[in-house]
């Protein structure tokens, strides 16, 4: 078995990537289908296409944002003849969160209460709280408006807030 | 930027670093005390969207992409599941799940078993047989109509697999417990028959679903695939009197087994 062959570069390259990248991806997949298992299957189906496809990849800077676009495809590709039940909540696997024991609760209802946002909340606030996206980058993402993305947004932490108790600062813009 | 500019900013990007924004913030003390509040949740949230991610994942990745390097496998297969399955990223058994690829299990089941490994359904649930109205009910939740349920159904209970819904059930044969889990909603599956690491499988398309059966051996399977294509044709022909239809048929074990017709279940 050529375990100590020499790798190339272009292996050293993908290991770079997937060393890289997997944690967000594998984060990001998670919420957009719910699952563990389907979410591994998804990072995984999302690399070894970019394997195949490495030479398209140009600009470093661009390389998680290409990561992500596979990645939804992947998805879409997985669910072209069936939408994801976002009304079936206890369909969402949700995972003990690992905090220390006084956030664990507050945790676990944020978790929760995003695993209750539809998708089109869940997903823009994923990209841009995991991703680091702007919100240009995700309209980019989502082939939508900035605008729409922006709402969004705003309206996804606003739900939190709201399921969640939270004071909400962005109360008062209507009165500003 | 205004403030009412900059508070719509913050709810939709806190971290934003556009320069009217960062401006905004240093000369409107209100808008500075928002942002600070905002970090807090911000803080919040990154931490809720961590979840913990499996250990050795980009192993893992970065075998399976060996994998495909070394057997120029055309039409790959979904395994990834099966792989966690096999052992927490043990060289030993990855290297021999390598060499049988044929052996890996199709999507759906992988999504079955991955359920069957967090939902365990103890012995002492599966002990005896469950009323068969509870099976015929359960199928209903699932909008399936059942005219007939096998002998057998130790255990019933609707739950998910993947994004897909089920009726998980356990049907133990000459004392093997054999889960089976009947998947309503999936795309249409084509026959399959898989084994790997001790773990037997068959996925077949029924009805409009899949049943997929697990076991540590594949002895029961053929009675029980039969019993339940059986039953589920009896769904369908609901004019049809059901013990004829079952009497025409030739079923392996069919001995063993004991068919009521829906108005005659307790
Ligand atoms: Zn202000
Ligand atoms: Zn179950």
């Amino acid at each position: 078995m050529p375990v100590n062959s020499p790798m190339s570069s272009r292996q050293h390259q993908f290991e770079a990537l997937v060393r890289g990248h997997s944690t967000d991806l594998y984060r990001y997949a998670y919420w957009l289908c719910g699952q563990d298992a389907l979410a591994q299957d998804l990072v995984q189906d999302t690399f070894l296409r970019a394997w195949r496809a490495l030479d398209k990849l140009r600009e470093v800077g661009a390389v998680k944002a290409w990561l992500i676009t596979i990645l939804r495809r992947e998805h879409a590709r997985l669910f072209e003849r069936k939408a994801m039940p976002s009304d079936d909540i206890d369909d969402f696997d949700l995972p003990d969160p690992q905090a220390t024991p006084e956030h664990r609760t507050e945790e676990s209802a944020l978790r929760a209460a995003i695993g209750r946002l539809e998708a089109k909340y869940r997903e823009p606030l994923v990209l841009q709280v995991i991703g680091g996206f702007s919100c240009a980058e995700i309209a980019d993402q989502l082939g939508l408006g900035e605008a729409a993305v922006m709402t969004q947004l705003f309206r996804a932490r606003q739900k939190l807030k709201g399921q969640l108790g939270f004071e909400d600062q962005s109360a008062g813009v209507s009165e500003l | 930027m205004n403030c009412l500019e900059f508070r719509r900013r913050l709810g939709s990007e806190p971290a934003s670093t556009l320069d009217s924004f960062i401006a905004h913030r240093a000369e409107c003390f209100g808008c500075a005390a928002a942002h600070s509040r905002a970090d807090e949740f911000e803080a919040r949230l990154r931490r809720a969207v961590s979840v913990a991610v499996p250990v050795n994942l980009a192993d893992r990745i970065l075998l399976a992409q060996t994998t495909e390097l070394r057997q120029g496998l055309r039409k790959r297969r979904r395994g990834f599941s099966t792989l966690i399955l096999a052992a927490a990223a043990s060289i030993v058994v990855a290297v021999l799940a390598l060499q049988r690829p044929s052996q890996q299990m199709p999507a759906l089941a992988a999504m079955v078993d991955a359920h069957l490994h967090k939902h365990v359904v103890t012995a002492s649930e599966a002990q005896s047989e469950v009323a068969r109205q509870d099976v015929i009910d359960t199928f209903a939740q699932r909008g399936v109509s059942l005219a007939a349920v096998p002998d057998g159904v130790n255990f019933v209970h609707k739950c998910p697999a993947g994004p897909y819904k089920t009726v998980h059930m356990v049907m133990p044969q000459e004392g093997i417990p054999v889960s089976v889990v009947y998947v309503v909603d999936a795309p249409p599956q084509s026959r399959v028959e898989f084994s790997r690491d001790g773990t037997y499988g068959r996925e077949v398309p029924m009805g409009k679903g899949t049943l997929v059966m697990l076991a540590a051996s594949s002895n029961g399977f053929d009675s029980i695939e039969n019993a339940w294509k059986s039953a589920m044709d009896a769904g369908v022909a609901q004019n049809r009197e059901v013990k004829t239809l079952f009497a025409a048929k030739s079923l392996p074990g069919a001995a063993s087994w004991d068919w009521r017709t829906r108005v005659a279940a307790p």
